[in-house]
């Protein structure tokens, strides 16, 4: 790694300078009294869990959010966005967190996208981007397009898009979620050479080991507040962290501890229930997917899950596990294949017979299919019991509401009240509300969960895996579908990779696989 | 879409018991305003437009009663609308669902057979008839939407149409509906109904016409309030419209709820067909629907998702109707300026609630 050598320096003029930022969105304050300075030349790193206002921080300094109370200066002069056109023309450049391409075009038309009028230059601008492309190691395909390139690739469109208007100060939302390894590290080191060329980065992430890596100082949000700062990172990391989650780091959970980068990844084994013989849950045999236009997704899958046994499915995303899951949950269908429960043959059942037959599915989309975010709390988690809950046709929503909150407790989601409308919940707390709805079934044997800790902090990751882990030590065989391979490597008994449908291989989950996992996820055979 | 989207059910209930029920009641007064500067801008003169529109809502216990009946045909086709866009769906068939309901109910009532039946049945059973009818129009759009995506905006506006055209030949075509053909000047109608099948009027009188379509509907839309907010089924009505994919993983079918609540739409249309026919006019004539289907939709859109906003919008369009029809006899005010006014009033009172959602919501 790139030595830091003091960059910029403290008696340097910074280039944006945040003063007492205030933002409410009604009465909540996403963020109070925020200070903070970004200077030329280095690697800022805001860290923060879900909710901590990262994100909030950067739409206003990208324009998106004008903030209530406090000021701005950028380059020395009071800086008032009117928008994020407005900040773009002025040299502040943002990666979101989500990519925003157009799937069907070419890289080079993504680029040229809402940059030009009339006609286009297609010619110069791919020369521009391999300019771009030797400047900063950041090599494309001009002419490939944005659905035939990799997860990595479109996140380096996503990059090169800012790169090319020149900007002087460059944010990055985390940005690191969806990628490999190995990009990962190809991506930090581009924001290096980003810096070194004197301007500004920002990287909101909450991965520890990539602020050791890179950072020349960090912020930590929490609530929206600064709660501390640090210009030397590295040796500073117990205490960001602290003051990150707000209590001690012994007392985390090994395997949360792990997946954040606080500890190197060390497998954690749990109790297998003494009582539960080793017989076979779930079998998935010879499981096929082609899509509407013949393309197969899912490729001969087999699979067979234990009771009292976690299963990890590592891969990038995008390899077949989004069908593998909606197929596991009835709501598509496979082309060939079988899945059996047990002696119960699973293939092609309505997602309610599934339920029944005893498979609960967290779903890795949780706003498109594990809850109705415009209902209740309450109804959220009974959505698939609610006939539990009638007499003659009517709701008995007192009881409903009164046995949620006792789930609620059970589970620590954090809410006002059952009756609360689901979208008020943070993702961490609908999160574990559609994994009490599934883990609580009556007579579950399988569950399949999917992603299940994306996008959650540190307390949430903690408790998901601990009602996991007791749910397999009641002989529960668990298919955990994840691509974080940490996640996996210390949840996980076994973990089988896929690569474009298909199986590249499997082994135990042990931490000194990491490398030979790493290259079957890349696509290398075993 | 966001207008057809209120999905809560109590949002609507909310704002008419809250103060700012004075701020859609100022629609009202500023659209009648514009409405009687246009009549006196193509010279009819205001005050006897204002009494013949007075005359023809509240002017006799005759027309009180012709009010009330109107709104209750708004009514039964706004609780449907109101009913299906709980699953996110928009049934715009009204006008084809009354439709047939008056063609079933007409063709039950005079070659069904029913007219010596006891216990209410010679006019119970053609009413039920209409109810099915009505209810597999709405369900074959349904169907329709289920088994090979349909949008049911489309789908229920084309039966629509079709039902319309259906009634148009059932008065026309002699083997048909249409009453026996005794000189060139019969006209294209069917025969009046036996007395047997009418509906029962409430007083007796036909001076005052209320009949039991009244107490009917006020059951409805109890059944319908009571449906959605508190039973299971208006739970998965809620939740397919809000989001089918969850829903149907959960276990609730799609199918089935699609199918349930656009029936149900058309079953109520269906009902308001009966109504019309066994209950006012007896004989089907070409023009039976004329354009209650539409005003019931409007009625159900205003409601934004509210059972009482639905009768609130119906009792208003009803006696506006009313009003409108005697202002256009008497003080010769042209029918086109008469659904200006209307239009107008729609407007008003669909940004007026705009206005009000912004205003609470600060």
């Amino acid at each position: 790694m790139i030595e830091t050598i003091e960059p910029g320096g403290a008696d340097l003029e910074p280039l944006l300078s945040l003063q007492a930022i205030t933002k409410r969105f009604g009465n909540f304050a996403a963020l109070s009294d925020v200070s903070l300075d970004l200077r030329p030349g280095e690697i800022h790193c805001i860290l923060g869990e879900n909710g901590a206002g990262k994100s909030t921080l950067c739409n206003v300094i990208f324009g998106v959010h004008r903030p209530d109370a406090g000021a701005m200066r950028y380059r020395g002069a009071a800086f008032q966005p009117s928008g994020p056109a407005d900040s773009l023309s002025q040299g502040i450049a943002m990666v979101h967190q989500h990519f925003s391409l157009v799937p069907d075009m070419t890289v080079v038309d993504n680029v040229l996208l809402g940059r030009e009028r009339g006609v286009l230059n297609r010619k110069d601008c791919a020369k521009q981007l391999e300019k771009l492309a030797i400047d900063y190691g950041l090599p494309l395909d001009p002419y490939a397009k944005i659905e035939d390139i990799s997860v990595g690739e479109r996140q380096r469109v996503e990059i090169v898009k800012c790169l090319i208007r020149d900007p002087s100060l460059f944010v990055l939302d985390e940005p690191t979620a969806v990628l490999l390894p190995d990009e990962i590290s190809a991506l930090l080191d581009v924001c290096r050479r980003v810096a070194s060329s004197g301007r500004a980065v920002v990287l909101v992430t909450h991965k520890l080991a990539e602020i050791k890596k890179i950072a020349d100082r960090v912020t930590v949000l929490r609530g929206g507040r600064v709660v501390a700062s640090s210009a030397t990172p590295a040796s500073d990391i117990d205490r960001l962290v602290r003051a990150m989650i707000q209590g001690n780091v012994e007392a985390l959970d090994t395997s949360a501890a792990s997946i954040l980068g606080i500890e190197s990844v060390k497998h954690v084994s749990h109790d297998r229930a003494a009582n539960v013989t080793k017989t076979e849950a779930l079998q998935i045999s010879g499981l096929t997917v082609k899509d509407y236009q013949g393309v197969t997704r899912l490729d001969n899958f087999t699979l067979t899950v234990d009771r009292g046994e976690i299963v990890g499915v590592a891969g990038v995303e995008g390899n077949g596990q989004s069908e593998l899951t909606a197929v596991l949950a009835g709501m598509s269908l496979p082309t060939e294949g079988r899945i059996h429960l047990g002696d119960t043959e699973l293939t092609a059942r309505s997602p309610k017979e599934i339920t029944a037959a005893g498979v609960g599915i967290v779903p890795e989309d949780r706003h498109a299919v594990g809850c109705v975010t415009g209902m209740s709390l309450a109804e959220n988690i009974y959505l698939n019991r609610l006939d539990e809950f009638t007499r003659f046709g009517f709701l008995r929503r007192t009881s409903l509401e009164s046995e949620a909150a006792e789930m609620m407790q059970r589970f620590d989601v954090r809410a006002r009240g059952p009756g609360v409308v689901f979208s008020s919940l943070s993702g961490g707390n609908q999160q574990k509300a559609v994994l009490a709805r599934e883990i609580t079934l009556p007579g579950l044997v399988c569950l399949v969960a999917a992603q299940p800790t994306r996008g959650l902090d540190v307390g949430a990751v903690a408790a998901v895996y601990s009602h996991i882990r007791a749910a397999c030590a009641r002989g529960v065989a668990i298919l955990l579908v994840s691509s974080e391979l940490d996640e996996l490597l210390t949840v996980a008994d076994r973990i089988v990779v896929l690569y474009r449908g298909r199986i590249m291989g499997s082994c135990v989950a042990d931490p000194a696989r990491r490398e030979q996992i790493g290259a079957m996820m890349a696509g290398q055979a075993q | 879409m966001t207008a057809l989207d209120s999905g809560h059910p109590s949002a609507a209930a909310r704002f008419v018991i809250r103060p700012a029920l004075l701020v859609p009641l100022l629609a009202v007064v500023f659209a009648a305003l514009v409405g009687l500067l246009l009549i006196a801008s193509i010279g009819v003169s205001v005050p006897s437009a204002i009494a013949a529109f007075v005359d023809g809502t509240i002017g006799s216990p005759y027309a009180i009663a012709a009010s009330i009946n109107r709104s209750i045909a708004f009514g039964l086709v706004g609780f449907g609308f109101v009913l299906a866009n709980r699953a996110n769906l928009t049934n715009v068939g009204g006008e084809g669902q009354i439709a047939v309901g008056g063609i079933v109910a007409t063709a039950v009532a005079l070659y069904g057979h029913v007219s010596a039946l006891p216990l209410g049945l010679p006019f119970i059973l053609p009413m039920l008839a209409a109810v099915v009818a009505g209810a597999a129009w709405g369900a074959l759009a349904a169907v329709m939407k289920v088994k090979a995506g349909t949008n049911e905006v489309i789908s229920t506006l084309l039966l629509s149409f079709i039902g319309v055209w259906l009634l148009y030949w059932c008065v026309q075509s002699p083997a048909l509906l249409r009453k026996p053909m005794t000189t060139s000047a019969t006209l294209p109608e069917s025969l009046e109904i036996p007395e047997a099948t009418q509906l029962p009027l409430l007083t007796g009188d036909y001076s005052f016409p209320l009949h039991i379509g009244l107490p009917i509907t006020i059951v409805i839309a109890v059944v319908v309030a009571v449906l959605l907010s508190k039973t299971v089924l208006g739970l998965r009505l809620r939740a397919v419209g809000l989001n089918p994919v969850a829903a149907n993983r959960a276990g609730i079918s799609y199918a089935r709820t699609v199918i349930f609540a656009l029936a149900s739409a058309g079953a109520l249309g269906g009902l308001a067909g009966a109504f019309m026919l066994l209950g006012e006019q007896y004989t089907l004539k070409d023009g039976f629907s004329s354009g209650y289907g539409f005003d019931g939709l409007v009625a159900g859109l205003l409601a934004r998702g509210s059972v009482t906003g639905v009768v609130a919008a119906s009792l208003l369009f009803g006696f506006m109707r009313s009003g409108g029809i005697n202002m256009e006899m008497v003080a010769a005010v042209p029918t086109a300026l008469v659904v200006v006014i209307q239009g107008l009033i729609v407007i008003t009172l669909a940004g007026a609630t705009l206005f009000i959602e912004k205003w609470e919501r600060q």
